[in-house]
């Protein structure tokens, strides 16, 4: 009688690493091919930032007339406005995605597949970067049509750009968690409006020294402007006390870094939540 | 032997006008109801265009004193009217968008397999958003009147703003009914919203004209948004006046007939195509 030996599969370290990295590489695939595929869902994403950078720079266009502001081009001050909103909503875009999947039970096939819990928020997110990276060409391609001049040479854009991916990075975690949490279209209401609070009561629409009265005390204490403060460092006029420099930089990515991990930590804890 | 029951005589006689009108006023009750009975759908078209007031008054208050801005005490006052206006036109959706509701769920076809008076069924909803559109004007004004936003026109002014808001609601109300018609789709509906909200930033209704230059001007110039936020404003800046009250009233009058005529025609179209 001879006897069968089984061998229990070990997973080494380098295994996990490898599968987190494969698993998430498929997510990216997959919302890359839902963008291609669903050019629809995409779409707002792309047009809202154009759209918001060629309206507010011709209704506000006054607004570089008044004494301290900082630029003479208004598509200069909104363009990294319009990008900012676009990644924000790019990023809860992701929110959006995920109710879709949790509803129609794709989410639960994740769950009990042999993938790791992190791949399920790195590839969707590392998705989004690509594009916001994308709707970022367009908007710089749009904006120098509309006269859009950078004054920092190419760390003008770098600058907007790393600032869109770290707002679309804090919109993603945010939508994610809120997603988790409420697991159907109610949290959608909650994303955006939480979002487009968030982003307003900074200096989006214009510079601290042009502000009076509540929203002046609420847009200095928002960590926001200081990825804003980011975003336009190479936008501004190169004599403006916010023109590109490491002073001015430096806020804005301690911003993003711990607005992100606050967002990912609540994000991860939430879908703990749903596996226990 | 059995009695042959009659149709009473004066049927014809009674399809009159004063029929049609209890229909029209039957049916605008129940869109009025509807409304406040769901207030998630209403509560964001009057939430929005105040915080938008606040921020604005923040954001662009030093901004009253540039060469073309018109004389005004606060940038409250100046965007009263726009406020008014956004409101309106995102209030008036909600209502073109459950006329859809009705004609998906079949509500609109029991309507019309009952003796109901046709156009009653468009009048009663747009009844509806026309009150809705008084009563979020009236808010408005009395919400940011405390915050700087005077009326120069005093309360005669306020009412001919009431009025005007209504004639907004009802002449975008019915433009969005017409799309409800054709395409019987509340979805469709809520797809023009990125339109009203383009229009509504390519015209005066955040600021003047006077201060814009070269193509976004010319734009704003022949956007009707802004000749109704204009309308408005005058009764605002102005003060009362034979002029600012009829501009305040007869653009959206103007605008309020054609929109009618274009959604009884998309009525009448979907009626003989039923």
């Amino acid at each position: 009688m001879s006897t069968i030996a089984t061998r229990t599969p070990t997973l080494t370290t380098s295994d996990m690493h490898s599968t987190t990295a494969r698993s998430s590489w498929q997510l990216v695939k997959r919302g890359l091919i839902n963008t291609r595929r669903l050019p629809s869902a995409f779409f707002p994403a792309l047009a809202m930032p154009i759209f918001n950078m060629i309206s507010f720079s011709g209704t506000f266009f006054a607004l570089t007339k008044l004494p301290g502001f900082p630029t003479d081009r208004s598509v200069n001050w909104f363009m990294p406005l319009g990008l900012a909103m676009g990644s924000a909503f790019s990023g809860v875009g992701l929110g959006f995605s995920l109710i879709r999947d949790l509803e129609n039970g794709f989410f639960d096939r994740l769950r009990m597949s042999p993938t790791s819990r992190i791949s399920l928020i790195i590839g969707p997110v590392l998705a989004t970067w690509i594009r916001v990276t994308l709707v970022a060409v367009m908007v710089f391609v749009a904006g120098t049509l509309l006269g859009a001049r950078p004054t920092a040479g190419v760390m003008s854009y770098v600058c907007s750009w790393v600032a869109a991916i770290g707002i679309s990075t804090i919109g993603a975690g945010w939508g994610l968690a809120l997603a988790f949490r409420f697991q159907d279209m109610r949290g959608a209401a909650v994303m955006q409006l939480s979002i487009f609070l968030t982003m307003f009561l900074s200096t989006a629409q214009v510079p601290l020294n042009v502000m009076t009265g509540w929203l002046h005390t609420a847009a200095r204490i928002n960590p926001v402007t200081n990825i804003f403060r980011l975003a336009r460092a190479g936008w501004v006029n190169a004599n403006d006390a916010d023109y590109l420099s490491w002073q001015n930089a430096y806020g804005g990515l301690i911003a993003i870094f711990v607005l992100s991990t606050l967002a990912f930590v609540f994000a991860l804890r939430s879908l703990q939540k749903i596996d226990n | 032997m059995t009695g042959v029951a009659t149709a009473p005589a004066p049927l014809i006689a009674e399809h009159s006008a004063a029929v049609a009108f209890r229909q029209t006023i039957a049916l605008a009750k129940r869109s009025t109801l509807e409304l406040f009975r769901q207030p998630a759908l209403v509560v964001p078209s009057l939430i929005f265009p105040l915080f938008f007031s606040f921020l604005g008054n923040s954001s662009f208050g030093r901004t009253t004193s540039l060469p073309g801005f018109p004389k005004v005490n606060s940038y409250l006052q100046f965007q009263l009217a726009g406020t008014i206006t956004q409101g309106v036109l995102f209030g008036s959706v909600t209502g073109a968008a459950a006329l859809a509701t009705d004609i998906e769920n079949g509500f609109f076809y029991r309507l019309l397999a009952a003796p109901t008076a046709r156009t009653s069924i468009l009048f009663g909803r747009l009844a509806g958003s026309t009150l809705f559109g008084a009563l979020e004007t009236a808010v408005f004004v009395l919400v940011l009147l405390p915050f700087g936003a005077d009326v120069s026109a005093g309360l005669p002014g306020i009412i001919a703003m009431i009025i005007s808001g209504a004639l907004i609601a009802l002449a975008v109300g019915a433009l969005m009914s017409s799309v409800a018609l054709k395409t019987g789709s509340a979805e469709a509906v809520q797809g023009t919203f990125p339109l009203l909200f383009i229009l509504l930033f390519f015209s005066s209704a955040f600021f003047p004209r006077e201060t814009m230059s070269g193509t976004y001007k010319t734009i704003a110039g022949i956007n009707p948004i802004s000749h109704l936020v204009e309308g408005l404003r005058a009764l605002s800046l102005e003060g009362f006046s034979i002029s600012a009250t009829a501009r305040a009233i007869l653009v959206p009058l103007a605008i309020a007939v054609v929109a009618l005529f274009v959604a009884n025609r998309q009525l009448q179209k979907r009626l003989r195509a039923n």
